[in-house]
């Protein structure tokens, strides 16, 4: 257990750390956080034993690392730092060797077969062994960090202080290197503390986390204390928004720039429709913030242009994104703003409506197939077929909503379809039971976020009201176009 | 692994030695055979008569004027080798001058001293105890500016403050020439010149415990000057006792050069040249290039001592004549090739 007791110190007269208090669970990837000048890096001086700290200690085990002469020191406690230069053309293992300094005891300090055996070891995790022979001075920036990364993990040490060791490193050598240390802190139980500049990154591979202002602890815990924009904005100046990442259950942090550009107009006076019997394209002179499961551009977006390509009945493909995508390409429209359906009914059958109910201005266009029409709650559905059988709707709305917003003004859509196709006296085929919709229904809810922002948008508010009077209004007048064109 | 080549550049350096002593012996206005000297120096070392047809006058040369001088050129140039591969290593350039640091400045106006005022107060050690104070208050003096500035004594600072002093010890030394007569003046630059010349076996028995001390204190720490490669604090970092290494180093090595310029005056690109030349062939691994640097710089000088009696005989040049005119070409050959060739930082 590393523990750091009321550690304060500085350079002269001037403190810079002052009273700090931590434990570091041993065999934890402890993260030190906090911006430039906040002390991080003279708060591992003191540690390390490069600066005396005035009061209070830095202890391993119960035992203060300022006592331990440097030889012991080294045994217990690596440093891997942002940059250093080595003088004279040592090679790559000639540096890596100086990291049994400590190792070597008895009159001719030579190295000994154990030592040989940790280089090796360390050479093969950290892939060194290739240019063990090379100078270092010839070594790319990525390797050169291998190299020293090595020299310190050849110490053997309990404890590893890493100074920010991915500084002039691209984002594959950073996580190249990262997932080595995470790799040896699982297989040896070594305790790493380190400063990471990336917070990002930090919240990808830190177990634990100190967050550094002015020379103190302002926040210890979890990487979930990077979930308190608040917290992070007393300390960095900087808005932040704590964001999931998509596949590991971390925080990712997403910044705010404090010139976001002007604001814009009314939505509605801010778009083109281009309706043909291949196509209809909508295309908004400004990015809205979309949730959408369309079959390109799905997931939470900012999309300009929003697309629903006509299909034939018989349309089977393997690859149905990369259709889309083509189209969506072949029309000139920007692949990553843009989110593309399809469908086999026909486009001239589309609806088209602009409302403003409680004064929320909103956009549908809607296109309704039933031809595959099912009842999701009942046992006997209807199995998918083909056929015009899609019910695709884009929604776009004059708000502000936040991502949950989002997931509240789709939930509020979808109930105002359920409740249209119930009124049109649509049935699942094999149930005879109402339907709920199709088999391969899409939406997109699409908001200007512009006014003041809302996580709201059911039924209880004026968003979902109007959300729901629109969307019902145009799958009503859709079905009603199908219903017609059937006779 | 370099090691199996370690014993090529000992055998090497070593066998550099023993030709450069015998060409030391042999020539000059009278050459002498190696056999004969072979027979001269066993009989003096073994208190035997000589030989048969060995003349004395031969004797005498050998034993009284060219073995004390060889040995004294031996010792100065492994002294000034040896100090700058330690000063280059620790100031981490490969291109610094053991001179830089101020400790032969120092040295050479405590020598200049004695010989101006004639002080005898410490018999015939006072020149080159004089020396290595001088030496020694003049490393205090850089160390001291070096705290003031800096917490840290960074290296940087060492050199800045070592070549302050040395253009003031320069003034000072000048302004003592300039205050003596014509004789002392000529006296004081030929000796600032350099020179092994007419020194006998008592120059020999004074400067070598300096030496052997200096030597012993910087062999024993070439493992800490390899850590400092990376730096003073990433040595630190392996567990290098970096404080107490840094004073024993360069303890060592005003040691070294206070015993050089007390018995030979300034002697220059010696400790400059010889171990970068060294570390071309050995690598920089400390360990092997201290050593070898030290066999190398003692070959060198006596060659250059050779070169210094024999060019323009029966007139002598002053040795650090010849050791510039070899050594500030080759320096800046070598300086001109690091940056055309490899285009890298020290």
């Amino acid at each position: 257990m590393m523990e750091l007791q009321g550690l304060s110190g500085g350079y002269g007269s001037r403190q810079v750390i002052s009273d700090v208090t931590l434990h570091v669970p041993d065999g934890s990837f402890f993260g030190l956080l906090g911006p430039n000048g906040s002390g991080k890096t003279t708060l591992f001086k003191l540690i390390s034993g490069s600066l005396v700290p005035t009061a209070g200690s830095a202890s391993l085990h119960g035992k203060p690392l300022s006592t331990m002469k440097p030889v012991e020191r080294a045994r217990h406690l690596a440093v891997l730092s942002q940059e250093t230069s080595v003088s004279f053309d040592f090679t790559a293992e000639e540096i890596i060797q100086l990291g049994r300094y400590a190792f070597q005891t008895g009159l001719f300090k030579q190295l000994r077969a154990e030592d040989r055996q940790v280089m090796e070891d360390v050479m093969v995790l950290t892939r060194t062994t290739e240019f063990r022979n090379r100078p270092f001075y010839q070594l790319s920036g990525g390797e050169k960090q291998r190299v020293l990364l090595a020299k310190a993990l050849v110490q053997e040490p309990e404890v590893l202080l890493l100074d920010e060791p991915t500084n002039h490193l691209d984002i594959r050598h950073t996580f190249d290197m990262l997932d080595m240390l995470k790799q040896w802190q699982k297989e040896r139980k070594l305790t790493i503390i380190a400063i990471l500049h990336d917070i990002n990154t930090a919240a990808l591979y830190c177990d634990r986390m100190a967050l550094l202002s002015e020379g103190k602890i302002v926040e210890e815990g979890s990487v979930d204390l990077l979930r308190n924009p608040e917290r992070l904005a007393e300390v960095y100046e900087v808005e932040t928004w704590p964001q999931a990442h998509p596949v590991v259950p971390r925080p990712q942090l997403v910044m705010t720039p404090k010139n976001r550009g002007a604001e814009r107009g009314p939505l509605l006076d801010s778009y083109s429709l281009e309706q043909s019997s291949g196509a209809i394209v909508l295309s908004f002179d400004r990015p809205l913030r979309s949730i959408s499961n369309g079959v390109a551009g799905e997931g939470i977006q900012w999309m300009t242009h929003f697309a629903n390509f006509h299909v034939d009945k018989q349309y089977q493909s393997r690859t149905p994104e990369e259709d889309v995508r083509r189209w969506i390409e072949s029309r000139n429209l920007p692949a990553a703003q843009s989110i593309g359906m399809m469908t086999a009914v026909f486009l001239e059958r589309a609806i088209v409506r602009e409302t403003n109910v409680h004064g929320i201005p909103m956009l549908a266009v809607v296109t309704a197939g039933t031809g595959n029409a099912v009842d999701i709650t009942s046992k006997e559905a209807a199995a998918p077929a083909a056929g015009a059988g899609t019910i695709n709707m884009f929604l776009f709305a004059d708000v502000h909503l936040s991502d949950g917003g989002l997931v509240n003004a789709s939930m509020s859509a979808v109930e105002a379809k359920v409740k249209a196709l119930a009124d049109h006296g649509i049935t699942d085929a094999a149930s005879g039971t109402a339907a709920t919709g199709t088999s391969t229904d899409s939406i997109v809810f699409a908001a200007s976020q512009r006014g003041r922002r809302s996580a709201y948008a059911g039924s209880g508010t004026p968003l979902g009201r109007a959300i729901g009077q629109s969307v019902y209004e145009a799958v009503t007048a859709a079905l009603q176009l199908e219903k017609e064109a059937g006779r | 692994m370099r090691s199996s080549k370690t014993w090529i550049y000992y055998g090497g350096s070593l066998l550099l030695l023993f030709g450069a002593v015998l060409l030391g012996l042999m020539s000059s206005s009278v050459t002498i055979s190696p056999g004969t000297i072979a027979g001269i120096v066993q009989s003096r070392l073994l208190g035997q008569p000589l030989p048969e047809g060995i003349p004395q006058s031969e004797a005498s040369i050998i034993w009284e004027i060219r073995l004390p001088r060889v040995i004294l050129a031996m010792l100065v140039g492994a002294c000034l080798a040896l100090a700058g591969a330690a000063f280059q290593g620790l100031l981490r350039n490969p291109l610094a001058d053991p001179y830089t640091i101020g400790v032969s400045s120092g040295a050479s106006l405590g020598a200049v001293c004695v010989i101006f005022f004639q002080w005898t107060f410490l018999g015939a050690f006072t020149l080159p105890l004089t020396a290595v104070a001088g030496g020694f208050v003049s490393l205090l003096l850089v160390f001291s500016l070096v705290r003031l500035s800096s917490r840290s004594m960074a290296i940087e600072t060492i050199i800045l403050a070592g070549i302050i002093l040395s253009a003031f010890i320069g003034s000072i030394i000048s302004l003592i020439i300039s205050l003596g007569s014509q004789d002392e003046m000529t006296q004081i630059i030929y000796w600032l010149y350099g020179s092994v010349a007419m020194r006998g076996w008592s120059y020999v028995t004074l400067s070598l415990p300096f030496a052997v001390l200096g030597a012993v204190l910087l062999l024993s720490r070439t493992r800490d000057l390899n850590a400092m490669a990376l730096g003073e604090e990433a040595a630190g970092h392996v567990g290098v006792s970096v404080q107490r290494g840094k004073v024993l180093i360069l303890t060592g090595a005003s040691l070294l050069t206070g015993a050089a310029v007390a018995v030979s005056g300034t002697i220059g690109f010696v400790g400059l040249v010889i171990p970068h030349l060294v570390r071309l062939v050995t690598g920089p691994d400390h360990r092997h290039v201290l050593p070898v640097s030290m066999v190398i710089g003692g070959a060198f000088l006596i060659t250059a001592d050779v070169a210094a009696r024999t060019l323009i005989a029966p007139q002598e040049l002053p040795i650090g004549v010849i050791t510039a005119l070899i050594g500030a070409p080759l320096f800046a050959f070598l300086l001109v090739q690091r940056r055309i060739g490899k285009g890298r930082e020290g």
